[in-house]
């Protein structure tokens, strides 16, 4: 009985320090961003129009990629200067079919290649551009007509910057998943934002990030990376000092997936390969030469990684040596199953250290939440809300340990 | 082309981990005022009995008799003593077995029960009445594995029959009314230990069919708190 208290009281104590590492990171987030508040969207327009390539890499998207090929011509931008670069990576359906659809239109280009992955039909199409800048757009992805406009601008603010990622939301969300998943992203536009005055974006998400062209010069082009060439890239030019901008004026809608199993697989590739592109990078980890990234993003990203599958676990084996003991209890000493009855006294509320500090980082969260949809000017209610803070919690764990799991046996996670 | 990194700002790490400090402090001290007002309502609260109790007790003997109508107005004393026993429980699990506040509640509530024990006797003894009584001895030294179950069980048999009379004393209480009722019972250091109707101890785990077995009236009795209160008034 004496091993097992200390035995909780270690436990209980990994909770405490993974709730006050939650609980800086987040505090981090927020005076960074009241250090350097957003504007909101300009009239203005660029003061040029440089020329812009969009690469489209699709694999068995015939569904979905017309809609995507009609937003990107319907973007606000100089016509002679915008082209749409299609690239078929060895599609098994009519994809190439309905790209060759558009093949006439002036403004659009149809590649075919064999299937090889989405980072060798990304290189495709840049090899195949001269354009002054050059974006990705994934085909299951939708673009805001001034999206170009507004990433253009970015651009123009700092002749330094090398790569501008918009502000993603999610396409139309109708069931439950998609609405916590439209609250997640609202968080991530709330990271971005943050991550940017920081100097340290994670990420060059695959709908609509762009280049300049020059840069892949310096980086190289993209790799496999473990199915995550975004994250890499980011990584890479991370590691050599190429400045990422985050326009968060500059809107992109993405379908995501509409399953549990959709989503965990999903996940399950972006986490694992988070962990393998840290192994790959991992001389980034805690060193100051690369700025507030391998200060802070990095070392936290893994450290809420662990951390959530330790709270998980933590809360996973209370609950079953819970349930355990009343089984137990009512089979050893015939204690009848009663439903037990609730009437409110203040006196049994739990008010200890940790609830307050659950609370604490929660509530700030949700603070975070909250600005990004105002950022964002996304539209979603407190049935949203309640859905990402229940369930989140519950599948989450789920991908973090598969994703754990495949990177410790450095298994590749499944693209599609 | 390279983008120029600043000068590390370390003074904002350490202005956040103040600030991550300082909500930490909060979140301990709010939770150390929140304790303390569950001591105070607890204090308040074997307060109350006590007064009740000494009421009982002094008016016995004045009149050299107990009023068994106000026994009727009463009825369920013990039901303020099982919630108080409820809230210390809980203040336990919280505060720890070792926090002095709550061994002198504890202590103090141990007393009452022992003067409910003494009382009820009377009344039973004048009034006609038939409860049946159990004094439960626990330990939570570490030595006890089956004292959270036997607490359920009783807790069970508490909740069906109100007004089954069930005193929970922690044996190793440091208190001389306890030990002389200890003493008195005759009841080992083998928790948890079970004392029925003032019979004979017995040790180890009893389960509900082995006390309703042990005890038979207990079946007897009142299954709800209406029902005790318009017994005991008759």
């Amino acid at each position: 009985m004496l091993y097992s208290n200390v035995h909780m009281t270690a436990g209980t104590l990994g909770v405490y320090i993974f709730l006050f590492l939650a609980l800086y990171f987040e505090v981090f987030l927020l005076v960074s961003f009241f250090e350097k508040r957003p504007l909101g969207k300009s009239s203005g327009r660029p003061s040029r129009y440089p020329s812009v390539s969009i690469v489209v890499p699709c694999w068995n998207e015939e569904a979905a990629l017309a809609d995507t090929i009609t937003s990107l011509l319907a973007l606000d931008y100089p016509r002679e200067k915008l082209s749409v670069i299609v690239v078929d990576d060895g599609s098994t359906d009519n994809t190439l079919a309905v790209a060759n659809r558009f093949a006439d239109h002036p403004q659009v280009r149809v590649l075919s290649k064999k299937n090889g992955g989405k980072y060798t039909a990304l290189n495709l199409g840049i090899e195949n551009c001269d354009s002054e800048l050059v974006g990705c757009l994934d085909a299951d992805s939708s673009v805001e007509r001034d999206a170009l406009l507004e990433t253009v601008k970015k651009f123009e603010e700092n002749e330094t910057t090398m790569a501008v990622v918009p502000a993603m939301k999610v396409l139309s969300p109708r069931n439950l998943l998609e609405l916590m998943q439209a609250v997640e992203y609202t968080l991530g536009i709330f990271f971005k934002k943050i991550f940017d005055n920081l100097s340290a974006i994670s990420v060059l998400p695959g709908p609509f990030s762009i280049y300049r062209r020059e840069m892949f010069a310096i980086t190289g082009p993209f790799r496999h990376a473990h199915n995550t060439e975004d994250m890499e890239m980011a990584f890479r030019m991370q590691s050599h000092g190429l400045s990422i901008q985050n326009a968060h004026t500059a809107i992109v809608y993405t379908k995501v997936p509409r399953t549990v199993s959709g989503l965990i697989k999903q996940r399950t590739r972006w986490s694992q390969g988070f962990l393998l592109n840290s192994r790959d990078y991992k001389h980034m980890y805690f060193n100051k030469r690369f700025g507030h990234f391998g200060v802070l993003v990095l070392p936290f990203g893994l450290t809420m990684f662990v951390g959530a599958m330790y709270m998980f676990s933590y809360i996973l084996y209370h609950l079953i040596a819970s349930l355990v003991n009343r089984g137990m209890t009512f089979w050893v000493a015939q204690v009848p199953f009663r439903m037990p009855t609730f009437h409110f006294d203040w006196f049994f509320i739990n008010t200890s250290m940790l609830t307050f500090l659950i609370i604490a980082t929660l509530s700030m969260t949700l603070a975070a939440v909250l600005i990004g949809r105002r950022m964002a000017g996304a539209n979603f209610g407190t049935g949203s809300l309640v859905s990402y803070f229940t369930i989140y919690g519950f599948i989450a764990p789920l991908w973090l340990a598969r994703a754990a799991w495949g990177a410790v046996r450095s298994k590749e996670s499944a693209w599609r | 082309m390279s983008a120029l990194q600043p000068s590390f700002e370390w003074k904002k790490y350490l202005l956040v981990f103040v600030i991550t400090a300082a909500i930490f402090a909060t979140a301990f001290y709010a939770a150390a005022r929140l304790n303390d007002a569950r001591l105070t309502e607890l204090r308040a609260a074997e307060s109350q009995i006590s007064i009740d109790l000494l009421s009982n007790e002094t008016q016995y003997d004045l009149l050299g008799q107990l009023s068994c109508s106000d026994i009727a107005r009463n009825p369920v004393l013990s039901d303020q003593l099982n919630a108080i026993a409820n809230q210390l429980s809980y203040a336990e699990d919280t505060l720890g077995a070792n926090n002095a506040d709550v061994i002198a509640l504890k202590k103090q509530y141990s007393l009452l029960e022992i003067k409910d024990y003494l009382l009820m006797q009377k009344v039973a003894a004048q009034c006609g009445v038939h409860p049946v009584f159990i004094l439960y001895f626990y330990s939570n030294a570490g030595d006890c594995s089956d004292c959270a179950r036997e607490g359920d069980v009783l807790t069970y048999l508490r909740q069906t029959y109100p007004a089954l009379r069930v005193y929970s004393f922690d044996y190793n209480l440091d208190l001389s009314a306890l030990k002389t009722l200890i003493a008195i019972r005759g009841v080992k250091d083998r928790a948890p230990a079970l004392v029925i109707n003032n019979q004979g101890a017995v040790y180890g785990l009893q389960t509900v069919p082995k006390i309703l077995s042990m005890a038979p009236g207990i079946k007897k009795l009142a299954t709800t708190t209406a029902q005790v209160a318009s017994e005991s008034a008759r």
